[in-house]
């Protein structure tokens, strides 16, 4: 299995062991069977992930758990017309995605982050800025060092559709066209979302440095190095 | 992507500009080899852009290093369960 990255080695060698169920069972029943006895082993592989996806989107550990759970019972459902040989985990995240727009959403209220979509450039900051050298090294510094709890805390800030692209690409290294598939979205709608999600999430991180008192980024000032 | 600029800009700025255009795709190795060539060709020459393609990388490594969620073990057993009972449904 080439694409899966995430094999555990248990996992592995309980895959390798089919269940002893007698040779004479061979039949379409039993063969379905054992294609749904497969999914829990292939789906479980990807517990963490969807989890850690399903955090990303509900911002909480109750509503997640939730989310997997029922996202692994559609998964489950579906499995069917999933197609052997392409990306499990994507699909899983397809699905999960879905269910979390259907669901959890409607019950969150936030209206206004459908607003953000068309939000102007200059709106977001403008990290584009030609800064010199020595601030960008700093700003790059900072970001090493975050502890990751105010990394963590900046992608929840972030709204929600550039957040799961930051997601699924930086973390979960997807493609940008298989980003495209998991959100339905053409990819150019990934590029921009990912490229806001990152500049806003790059504010965010450099206010937090501001705050701790790193100068990170003051394009009309040239550092001195004390 | 290749508007040519209305404005003449010098040759390096050009470049910059390309460059920086080009650099979340290819921090995402999303660049065909030849354009991700002339990127880190660029990046190799030009510190400034360099720099910010630091940040960038900076920016996706902390991602990284602060989204390792996992699934607690209730949650694991609970997903198990599940899936055995929708199994059994399936007879």
């Amino acid at each position: 299995m080439p694409t899966a990255t995430l094999d555990s080695p248990a996992m592995a060698s309980e895959q390798t062991e089919p269940e002893q169920t007698g040779p004479e069972q061979t039949g379409p029943e039993q063969a379905a069977a054992a294609r749904r006895d497969d999914f829990a082993e292939q789906a479980m592989q990807y517990a963490d992930q969807l989890y850690g996806a399903a955090m990303r989107m509900t911002r909480n550990p109750a509503d997640a758990a939730d989310l997997v759970q029922e996202t692994l019972l559609k998964a489950y459902a579906a499995y069917g017309s999933f197609k052997q040989g392409t990306n499990l985990r994507a699909w899983l995240y397809r699905i999960q995605t879905n269910t979390y727009i259907n669901t959890y959403r409607k019950q969150q209220r936030r209206p206004f982050e459908a607003a953000l979509d068309d939000m102007a450039e200059w709106q977001i900051g403008d990290a584009e800025s030609f800064t010199a050298t020595a601030a960008r090294s700093a700003e790059a510094e900072a970001i090493h060092r975050m502890p990751s709890g105010v990394v963590k805390d900046a992608l929840q800030e972030v709204p929600e559709d550039f957040r799961m692209a930051v997601y699924w690409v930086d973390v979960e290294g997807l493609s940008y066209a298989e980003t495209a598939e998991v959100m339905e979205t053409p990819i150019g709608t990934v590029m921009s979302r990912l490229h806001r999600g990152r500049k806003l999430l790059r504010g965010l991180l450099a206010d937090y440095a501001r705050e701790q008192g790193i100068a990170v980024q003051d394009p009309t000032v040239k550092e001195k190095k004390p | 992507m290749s508007e040519t600029p209305a404005i003449e800009m010098p040759q390096a700025k050009r470049d910059c500009a390309e460059a920086r255009a080009a650099l979340e795709e290819y921090l995402h190795n999303e660049l065909c080899a030849e354009d991700a060539a002339d990127v880190r060709a660029h990046l190799a020459e030009c510190e400034e852009c360099s720099a910010e393609h630091h940040v960038g990388e900076m920016l996706t490594a902390a991602l990284q290093g602060a989204c390792k969620d996992r699934a607690p073990e209730e949650l694991r057993a609970k997903l198990l369960a599940t899936l055995r009972a929708a199994q059994a449904q399936h007879g």
